[in-house]
């Protein structure tokens, strides 16, 4: 009987730049929305900016999403990226608003 | 007597901080030096043969990494203990006997390494020579020497905790140097199975720098930040404990990365691939932490109308310092994150593993993650010996900067392109098999790549040239602040 592969398909010869690249980009993409979005909280960059935070955090979901496609990864892999574009969609708004409240709590 | 980093004459903790430094820095020297021998090899195979061969030279570059680090964390932990406890460290009498011991037994380690270099497979070896096992071959009554070193070191910390005040930052590092020191122990044993092995000796390749060294650049970075640019105590020691818990919950099971290929049950792939996603996400938050108070400092420096570091308070007190420490956000993330993601879940791994990319990530996260902040704590050190308010830029700092940091990244693409070849012809095309092999490494790209690294660490190495010249004339440079 032959065991069962538990990595069934290979990643295609093509296939390996746009996953090296839209892995990258998926990091390079996050730091820019929580760059953005916490530079806009602090007031160096302008209000209006805010919008593009969030752009780059769907391009950043969408990077991940051609990420784990390409890589065919398996449901349990896919529901753990589904989570880590969650925490990274949370992350700036969870520190920003512990930060500024500690930061209320010492001045007041 | 306990001083404040601008006064650090006085303190006995801080003159052993400085003995530290120094030996670090000298170890960083070698490091380059025997990394670009490594680097010559590759390009011209036969140089040095046989007088020092690839596996030595790789051997030392790597060790010298490791080590100058040690010796740069210990130099920090010195430095800060008196500005955050309030008092002297207590047992420095002890830390100073124990840093000449550390200093005797790397030399004589790193002598025999470059003059015996082999011996047979016995005990004897083992004991006298090296260990075999990659990046912690130190031998045996080397690594015993260290771990008393290291307890003596954490003794130090832990008495002078106890006994000063008990700042977030020196009750983690507190924590987490028990931690640094005890998971040492894992490397120091054989099995004779190799599985067990190499399960036992990622608890210290890995968890040394994902958990514990990632926890004490938090630490350092906190420090740093309220020294430097007077960020807020409260929230930057709120904002450590929440880094404590990120890295210490994705760093520990994203060890799991490591077990997919040594024999160890398929469960790490799930737990490896789930806990290696969320890695990058306390470097995230890291990225933001210094970003954050950054901008508070700078917009109240805005509204207050202020120009430059005209007000008290709100002062960056040591420029080449902070642009360190913001070099460290920004390598971190990265270094350890870009180029620790692209490889990391099991899918992909199976063709990048062992491959150029390693060293890619390795070089890069190393640089990013650690050297930089030590870099800058060392700044911090030196502006606190010679009784300097505000240390600027200088040329040398400047150049210094560029070119390390240059080097490092231009390295870091050269292996990258040379790892993106083993992957195609090495893995995917010829299925990781010995011809595979040696078609990936003898294709242009790759043999390119290999020049370009040597080119980028000849670079690296001038860079290092700069910071050097930069350390030695700033006590007499008018150009800071007195």
């Amino acid at each position: 009987m032959i065991e069962e592969v538990a990595m069934r398909q290979d990643i295609l010869l093509d296939d390996f730049l746009p996953l090296f690249v839209s892995s990258s980009l998926v990091l390079v993409f996050g730091g820019f929305y929580v760059g953005i979005y916490t530079a806009v909280k602090v007031n160096l960059l302008k209000k209006w900016t805010m919008p593009l935070a969030y752009i780059f955090w769907m391009l950043a979901s969408y990077c991940l999403y051609l990420m784990g496609s390409l890589m065919h990864v398996g449901d349990f892999t896919a529901k753990a990226l589904v989570v880590a574009a969650i925490g990274l969609l949370l992350l700036p708004h969870a520190v920003y608003y512990m930060q500024h409240h500690v930061h209320e709590e010492n001045e007041h | 007597m306990a001083s404040n980093h601008l006064t650090g004459i006085g303190s006995e903790s801080k003159q052993l901080a400085t003995w530290y430094f120094t030996f670090a820095i000298i170890l960083f020297g070698a490091q380059l030096l025997f990394g670009l021998v490594a680097a010559i090899q590759y390009v011209m195979p036969g140089f040095l043969f046989e007088l020092l061969d690839f596996s030595v030279a790789r051997m030392i570059h790597i060790n010298a990494l490791v080590v100058w680090m040690v010796f740069a964390m210990f130099g920090s932990v010195y430095w800060l203990l008196p500005d955050e406890t309030g008092i002297e460290t207590v047992g420095i009498k002890i830390g100073k006997l124990l840093y000449w011991v550390f200093v005797a037994a790397i030399v004589v380690v790193v002598l025999v390494y470059l003059i015996v270099q082999v011996g047979p497979a016995d005990e004897m070896s083992i004991w006298f020579i090296h260990e075999g096992r990659e990046y912690i071959e130190a031998p045996r009554w080397a690594d015993w020497g260290i771990v008393v070193v290291a307890l003596g070191f954490v003794a130090n910390l832990f008495m002078t905790g106890i006994k000063g005040k008990q700042t977030g930052i020196v009750t983690v590092l507190m924590a987490d140097m028990l931690a640094f020191a005890g998971l040492y122990l894992a490397g120091m044993f054989f099995t004779d199975n190799i599985s067990v092995d190499q399960y036992w000796w990622w608890w210290v390749i890995h968890l040394w720098v994902e958990a514990t060294w990632e926890v004490f650049v938090g630490a350092l970075a906190a420090y740093a930040l309220i020294t430097i640019i007077g960020a807020k105590r409260q929230v930057v020691e709120m904002w450590l404990w929440i880094e404590v818990a990120m890295l210490f919950g994705s760093g520990i099971l994203g060890m799991g990365h490591h077990y997919f290929w040594i024999g160890t049950p398929e469960y790490w792939w799930e737990i490896g691939a789930l806990f290696s996603a969320l890695e990058p996400l306390p470097l995230v938050a890291m990225f933001i932490h210094v970003l954050y108070d950054w901008g508070k400092e700078t917009g109240l420096q805005m509204a207050e109308g202020a120009e430059g570091h005209a007000i008290a308070g709100h002062t960056i007190t040591n420029k080449p310092a902070f642009t360190w420490i913001v070099l460290n956000a920004f390598g971190n993330f990265l270094g350890a994150g870009i180029w620790g993601f692209f490889h990391t879940l099991p899918q992909v791994n199976l063709y990048t593993h062992g491959t150029q990319f390693t060293s890619a990530h390795g070089h890069l996260a190393f640089f990013g993650a650690y050297a930089t902040i030590l870099i800058g704590m060392m700044y911090l050190a030196i502006q606190g010996t010679n009784g300097i308010k505000v240390l600027k830029h200088t040329k040398s700092s400047i150049a210094g900067i560029w070119m390390i940091a240059g080097g490092v990244m231009g390295m870091g693409i050269a292996l990258t392109i040379a790892g993106y070849v083993q992957v195609l012809v090495s893995r995917a095309q010829m299925g990781a098999t010995w011809a595979g092999y040696f078609d990936g490494q003898s294709g242009m790209w790759f043999s390119q790549a290999m020049d370009w690294r040597l080119i980028m660490g000849v670079v690296t190495f001038l860079g290092f040239a700069f910071l050097i010249k930069d350390f030695l004339s700033t006590g007499k440079n008018p150009v800071h602040e007195r």
